[in-house]
């Protein structure tokens, strides 16, 4: 039952990372592509299970 | 070198840094990791990758709260769900003035206190509720400025208060017994501004505000709308209740669980994936802010410049801190938006602690008076999105002047909550 | 730049950052600490041993047993339930590497909570790992925090509610062993942890369990035993002892009755064994330290620090000359070997009789580090690693 439940926090993490870069693509500023990869790098490294 | 020439010069070098990188019109997220990125370079450290990184990853279950929440607050006002509230409240209530204000105080204060963002009070709630106000006959510029005072007690409201969460965490504090301490004054000063700012009108012009509100689809019911909060609140209270047998679920999950059964239950069908790219954008300014607050803070802390700060404000004389708290939380809120917390609450924290007051409850008036700075520049972001919402198209000047009695109150109410925290200790139930 | 080129130099840009920070994560969770056991070291099992669930969980942690050559009593000493703490976990390695039980028997764990050893804490910009100094080069070691790894238990709950008690504790505790205590066993991983070695002092007929801690200066509990009711007697005279004898102030307090999940309140009030929780001053961990670095952390040097002491805003002295970490373990060495001694006294039919472990002025004089063991040299069947 644990189990379940952070396997759906990373399939959250994905999603959430999946939606930043797609908004990462579609982006026309600058500066939110900059902050959109801020952003993404601690859900990538929680999905890659690094930290 | 000493310690404190070396922590003073990288503390300035960090404030030039926010100070550039501001004069260049980036935006305050991306002026703090420029601020971050010089303290490191001054310090001696080069570019810490890992402290980067590390302190990145500080809000990250913060922002898994902010993101479910906002999801489940935007699937609610997307199934027509609060034009509903709205136009129910308001077709009942509209010839009894008073209670239509408490009502819209609540209808304020909940998305808010959920999300702990006060600008997602102003994009569910507040421009509907702006919608009746002037119906009611209140001005634009008082109607903006009630949303926006609002909208930051709403952040402040409990359960969700990342100030005092923010702080709590950084002085290995629970965050426990903070739901009155938070809710009373919230609640308190909530409909202190509405009344003060939205009792004097015109009767209501019931059949223009109707057609100016959005229309909720065929279908919608109150049913429709409280299976979702009563879902979540479910959730809690089993958490809560049978902690040793159900098994760890953890905020973002409940709201999780509450935006799906808003999604299943909305007599609009709704695009999942659209809303959800649409809060990831909405939400990209407040997500960043976080996550670049805590490279700061990680970058500030390793340099030894978050020191200093804290040194500097435990050995200042007390009542210096009382009477300066007023300013100096607002405009720490202005530069560093939810940065403050840790950077400043928490030294502050530490110093109440040790002159014998009760570090939450004082904790909980300095979260109030916070909210207050998000009016003023450089960031500015709720005011300016209030006014954005609300439609007020005159001076930022005077909407600013609409907000000040009420921000007089909240800060002397939030300064007596610190000084007398002692007293009021009772109201944490611990 | 068109806009897809600059999207793609800002991604690499980003790519690079967590590939590089990626990489120290993922070193220093799997960073290997050697182990070069005494000769006293009679046997190494796991944690598992006493409660199969841990099996191929990150805190099924070794178990280091001493049986001495004459019967005795069964002390336990816990490192690195807070592995931010590193002086705790060092007085462990200094008694796993060292020492030989003439009488009575001693269990050492030098990770007790090994997870929390795997990663650092967020925001409080620590250094991954620091190195003591030995004639052999030097033994470098995990930092660790003060929870258990995100990685191996997560999510956190809305509130943490402590079982049996149902106190109420902030939502990260549910991840600090010493907020879990005395665990369960379909708990979470911190848990079944506390529930596990409750299972090893229940089968081993543990009588003392002592628990090593560092705290910061600013917080009231410091320099201090802390001791469940049942180790009164014994806490006084060692807490007495130390003082006379060996010169450094350490004090003797009573764990509260209603604070719970604390392993000198818990493992006192579930088994038969006596429970104490010693702490050692850290600078280290003061939020008015300045710069965060490993000499900091080996010196327990800060300018901050001593001014925010000046102000009287602290429970234990300091001056320019810090906290250096051979002052730290050697209180811990002294302090264990103190209790041992005053135990032997009042309970002589169940012997507690300890060598070849260094003192409080031993480990201040030749450093920590003349008492870690070369791996290199150490023959394979003798060399384990934490
Ligand atoms: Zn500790």
């Amino acid at each position: 039952m644990e189990l379940i439940i952070t396997i759906i926090y990373y399939a959250l993490v994905a999603f959430v990372s999946a939606l930043l870069i797609y908004n990462l693509i579609k982006s026309k500023e600058w500066q939110k592509e900059i902050l959109t990869i801020i952003v993404l790098i601690p859900f990538l490294l929680r999905l890659f299970m690094l930290k | 070198m000493d310690a404190t020439t070396s922590a003073t010069v990288v503390l300035v070098v960090m404030v030039v840094g926010y100070a550039l990188a501001k004069w260049l019109k980036l935006s305050t997220e991306l002026s703090m990791v420029v601020a971050a990125l010089a303290g490191g370079l001054a310090a001696g450290f080069g570019v810490p990758a890992r402290h980067i990184a590390e302190g990145a990853m500080t809000y990250l279950d913060i922002n898994l709260i902010f993101f479910t929440a906002t999801l489940f607050m935007n699937i609610l006002k997307e199934s027509g769900g609060v034009a509903f509230v709205v136009r129910g409240m308001f077709r009942r209530f509209h010839r009894r003035r008073a209670v239509l204000l408490v009502m819209l105080t609540i209808l304020l204060l909940i998305p808010g206190a959920l999300t702990g963002a006060g600008s997602v009070t102003v994009l569910i709630t507040g421009g509907m509720v702006a919608t009746v106000l002037v119906s009611m006959g209140v001005p634009k510029v008082k109607t903006a400025a009630i949303v926006f005072v609002l909208a930051g007690l709403s952040a402040a409201a409990p359960p969700v208060s990342l100030w005092a969460m923010m702080t709590a965490a950084g002085v290995n504090m629970p965050y426990v017994g903070f739901f009155w301490p938070l809710l009373l004054p919230c609640l308190l000063a909530g409909i202190l501004t509405m009344f003060l700012l939205g009792w004097k009108g015109t009767p209501v012009e019931i059949d223009r505000a109707l057609q100016d509100l959005p229309e909720p689809p065929t279908g919608m019911n109150s049913l429709r709308i409280a299976l979702p909060f009563l879902v979540f609140l479910a959730l809690v209270l089993a958490g809560r209740t049978w902690p040793h047998s159900v098994v760890v679920m953890g905020l973002p999950f409940m709201f999780l669980c509450a935006a799906l059964t808003s999604f299943l239950l909305s007599p609009v069908k709704i695009d999942f994936l659209r809303i959800s790219r649409s809060t990831i954008d909405q939400l990209l300014p407040l997500l960043g802010t976080l996550t670049c607050v805590g490279i700061l803070v990680q970058l500030m802390t390793l340099t030894g410049a978050r020191g200093l700060l804290a040194v500097t404000t435990v050995t200042l004389p007390v009542l210096v801190v009382y009477a300066s708290l007023f300013i100096v939380l607002p405009v720490s809120e202005a530069v560093l938006m939810w940065g403050a917390a840790p950077v400043l609450g928490v030294p502050l924290v530490l110093f109440f602690n040790t002159i014998g007051l009760n570090p939450i409850v004082a904790l909980a008036g300095m979260s109030i008076i916070w909210p207050l700075g998000d009016a003023l520049p450089p960031t500015a972001i709720i005011g300016r999105l209030t006014v954005d919402i609300t439609g007020y198209k005159e001076s930022y000047m005077s909407f600013l002047k609409a907000c000040i009695v009420p921000a007089i109150i909240i800060s002397i109410m939030g300064t007596l909550m610190v000084i007398y925290s002692k007293e009021l200790g009772f109201l944490t139930g611990i | 730049m068109t806009p897809m080129l600059r999207k793609i130099v800002f991604s690499v840009a980003g790519l690079l950052l967590l590939i590089v920070s990626g990489m120290s994560f993922y070193e220093s969770r799997n960073l290997k600490e050697p182990v070069v056991v005494s000769d006293g070291v009679t046997k190494v099992v796991r944690l598992s041993t006493y409660f199969s669930p841990l099996q191929g969980t990150a805190n099924d942690c070794n178990i280091y047993i001493l049986e001495g050559k004459e019967p005795g009593a069964t002390l336990c000493i816990l490192g690195g339930t807070h592995p931010e703490e590193p002086a705790g976990r060092l007085a462990t390695w200094l008694f796993a590497e060292n020492a030989v039980m003439s009488k009575g028997r001693l269990i050492v764990v030098l990770s007790a909570n090994r997870s929390g050893s795997t990663v650092t804490r967020v925001g409080g910009a620590y250094p991954p790992d620091f190195t003591i100094p030995t004639s052999w080069g030097g033994q470098t070691f995990r930092l660790g925090d003060r929870w258990s790894n995100p990685l191996d238990q997560w999510p956190d709950p809305e509130v943490y509610i402590h079982y049996p008690s149902f106190q109420e504790l902030a939502y990260v505790d549910i991840r600090n062993l010493n907020r879990c205590w005395p665990g369960r066993p379909n708990g979470t991983l911190t848990e079944k942890t506390t529930y596990a070695f409750m299972e090893m002092i229940r089968k081993e007929k543990v009588d003392i369990v002592i628990d090593l801690h560092e705290a910061e200066l600013q917080y009231p509990v410091i320099s201090t035993i802390v001791a469940h009711e049942k180790g009164q007697e014994l806490a006084v005279i060692a807490s007495m002892m130390l003082t006379d004898m060996e010169g450094f102030k350490m004090g003797m307090e009573f764990s509260p009755k209603n604070l719970h999940g604390l392993s000198h309140r818990e493992i006192g009030d579930h088994s038969d064994a006596i429970s104490l929780l010693f702490e050692a001053p850290e600078p280290f961990l003061d939020a008015t330290r300045g710069r965060t670095t490993r000499e900091q952390l080996l010196t327990g040097q800060d300018d901050f620090v001593v001014k925010a002491g000046k102000h009287g805003l602290l429970f234990e002295k300091i001056d320019e000359k810090g906290w250096p970490i051979d002052v730290r373990v050697g209180r811990h060495t002294s302090a264990v070997l103190q209790v041992m001694s005053s135990w032997t006294e009042a309970y002589p039919d169940k012997p507690l009789v300890c060598d070849n472990v260094p003192r409080y002025a031993e480990v201040i004089a030749r450093g920590t580090g003349a008492f870690l063991r070369a791996p290199a040299e150490a023959r394979q069947d003798r060399l384990f690693h934490e």
